[in-house]
């Protein structure tokens, strides 16, 4: 064998480099064989990727789209903008990277739409990275099981239905029923508790003067810097619907990859499926139950596997997810509500008709469950409220047969009297979060009995007696207690002073 | 019933035949009989496209070149040779197109590439920053 030349060869694979790479001005071109519906057809491009970008020239600039269905003749590629200045015969380029989106710190504070940029009137968002809007999940090895708690300060399901970081907890019930309601509160949640969970707010298809209303709350309540809202309208096209909640997982995932913690809110589900049929349907892809395409539950599976709570190795940050999907008539049994609950971690599920009946949060005690939120439920929430959720549930069976009018025992008559109380207490406004300690002695007050001489009426009055007590005179003891470790034998004495001393004032 | 036989088979069949030295009329008439049997004579166009891609692809290269105003036989042949240079092709036909809406520059269109260095492609570009920022 001749001696080597490494002279030679580095010459020689710079010169072949080289040659490959003057072909670069050589664009690959394809040609818009038809349009209609945000979908268009293109002939040629057939190095072009699944997902790839697509630049169509037309003469009002370039329009971006994105390759969804690659056939032998054609691509089908779903327009991000409008579809009025598109025309059969114009040029399209591959742009060679797939969607991406802006992420960073950068983003916080800001209202941006599924391509990152700003909708809110602000200066132009400039980050120093970009995410991948679609990108594989973390691997079982990457992960850790769920042990730390999102507390959410709403009682009814920091006690009963415990959501840890990580975890997808679905919120799923009819339209009214008070499921935004929930996500926001646990939005500002966030901020009061200081918890330095980063919030993503994901508006699908919502109208914009609701997402201003809401920007204008967050914003009074101190929650804006440390979220962001990825707004999507009616009138977007269905691909910036379709793309919205990868787009918001994507700059959630930032923060979850940087040792942080991020709330993903998906507002809602229902309305992402609707937009990915419609996509798919202009793409002539089969339909198939209710029209949906075949591949709709690895559209939301795909997207909610990406929240995680990462292992040590990897930072040990967390992406939560609170889906929401919409029912019709509380029927949990359609197709993309069956598909979205096996998909996630349990579900709050909220009721129609207590929410009329002035139950709020309306959370049916029956039908909610939290798969691994146990685990990561707070020490002193868990030591009071053992089986608040058992109790509850057969409150509302009793509550239902004692409507008739028949007489009833005494155990019987006690368990209605007590859960009469427990609904009353875990009645919480809009907007009003509670703290753990909070949380702690009201229910303490309820399950131990130290009310029970205080009608149902006059829960709430009494429940705020106790926590102004405690909160002022207490307060170094409230403070740790807030810490979240279960309360001393001392503590819950000093509880059960306080509860019934508050209890007298209102006694019936 | 047979099925439909995709736009890059009846190509591949076309440009086979073109290359291995069958008589073009008879392939021409084949594929004109065959597009009014199966009704698809509106997608004559986009079959063509696909026969220059293959035959691009076997060494028959058939560019169009396209600018602002007429170009100089020394320019033409600038740009053929460029052409052969780049895609390696052995046998380049070019068709020159006068185009005044390309503003200046050229634009030289192979079977599925283009090199695009016309004013009025740099001023969407532009136009398309412009409506980013």
């Amino acid at each position: 064998m001749s001696e080597l030349s490494i002279t030679d060869l580095s010459k020689d694979l710079r010169s072949a480099i080289q040659n490959l790479e003057s072909n670069k001005n050589l664009d690959e071109v394809g040609v818009v064989v038809r349009v209609g519906d945000g979908v268009v057809w293109i002939h040629g491009l057939r190095n072009a990727g699944y997902n790839e970008v697509v630049n169509i020239e037309t003469a009002d600039g370039i329009v971006e789209a994105f390759a969804l269905n690659l056939m032998e003749d054609e691509i089908g590629a779903v327009l991000l903008g409008d579809d009025s200045a598109v025309k059969a015969g114009q040029s399209v380029r591959l742009k060679g990277t797939v969607l991406e989106v802006p992420v960073g710190p950068e983003l916080l504070g800001r209202v941006v739409n599924p391509l990152g940029k700003a909708i809110d009137g602000g200066p132009a968002i400039v980050t120093k990275q970009n995410g991948l809007v679609e990108r594989e999940a973390i691997g079982v090895m990457g992960r850790k099981s769920v042990h730390e708690p999102l507390m959410t300060g709403i009682m009814s399901i920091d006690a009963m239905f415990p959501i840890g970081r990580g975890q997808r907890e679905l919120i799923i019930g009819d339209r009214q029923t008070g499921k935004t309601a929930l996500a926001i509160d646990t939005m500002i949640n966030q901020a009061k508790q200081n918890t330095g969970v980063v919030n993503v707010y994901v508006a699908i298809g919502q109208k914009f003067s609701k997402i201003a209303r809401l920007v204008d709350r967050l914003k009074q309540e101190g929650v804006m810097e440390q979220t962001i809202i990825v707004a999507t309208s009616p009138s977007d096209p269905a691909s910036l619907l379709y793309l919205a909640p990868y787009a918001g997982t994507a700059m959630g995932e930032y923060f979850r990859d940087n040792a942080q913690h991020a709330l993903m809110i998906y507002d809602d589900l229902t309305k992402h499926a609707v937009a990915y049929r419609q996509m798919s349907l202009l793409l002539r892809r089969p339909p198939g139950r209710e029209a949906y395409p075949g591949d709709v539950f690895y559209l939301h599976s795909r997207l909610l596997e990406r929240s995680a709570k990462l292992s040590d190795d990897l930072g040990a940050g967390s992406l939560t997810a609170l889906p929401i999907i919409e029912t019709q008539a509380g029927d949990i049994s359609a197709y993309i509500p069956t598909n979205v609950i096996s998909i996630t971690d349990g579900q709050i599920f909220l009721e129609t008709d207590l929410f009329h009946q002035g139950i709020r949060p309306a959370i049916s005690a029956g039908l909610s469950v939290s798969r691994v939120g146990g685990a990561a439920q707070t020490s002193a929430v868990k030591s009071v409220s053992g089986n608040l959720k058992l109790g509850l549930s057969q409150f509302r069976e009793l509550a239902s047969f004692a409507q008739f009018g028949s007489d009833l025992d005494e155990a019987t008559k006690n368990q209605i009297d007590r859960g009469q109380r427990l609904t009353e207490l875990l009645k919480q406004p809009q907007y009003q979060p509670s703290a753990v300690w909070e949380q702690v002695v009201s229910i303490a007050a309820v399950t131990n009995g130290y009310f029970d001489t205080v009608p149902a009426a006059k829960i709430k009055d009494a429940q705020a007696a106790l926590i102004t007590k405690l909160g002022s005179a207490h307060k170094k003891d409230m403070t740790e207690l807030d810490k979240g470790g279960k309360p001393t034998p001392e503590m819950i004495k000093l509880i059960e002073t306080v509860a019934r001393t508050a209890a007298k004032g209102f006694e019936g | 019933m047979a099925g439909r036989l995709s736009r890059r088979r009846i190509a591949t069949y076309i440009t086979d035949g073109l290359v291995g030295g069958t008589h073009k009329a008879t392939l021409l008439e084949q594929l004109a009989a065959y597009l009014i049997e199966t009704r698809r004579t509106n997608e004559l166009g986009l079959i063509v496209r696909d026969i220059e891609y293959q035959l691009a692809e076997k060494g028959h290269l058939s560019a169009t070149i396209t600018s602002a105003y007429d170009l100089t036989a020394e320019t033409k042949k600038a740009i053929e040779s460029f052409v052969k240079d780049k895609t390696k092709a052995t046998n380049v036909s070019l068709t020159t197109m006068i185009d005044p809406s390309v503003l200046g520059g050229v634009k030289i269109s192979l079977p599925g590439r283009e090199i695009n260095q016309t004013v009025a492609h740099q001023l969407t570009v532009l136009k398309t920053r412009f409506k980013k920022v």
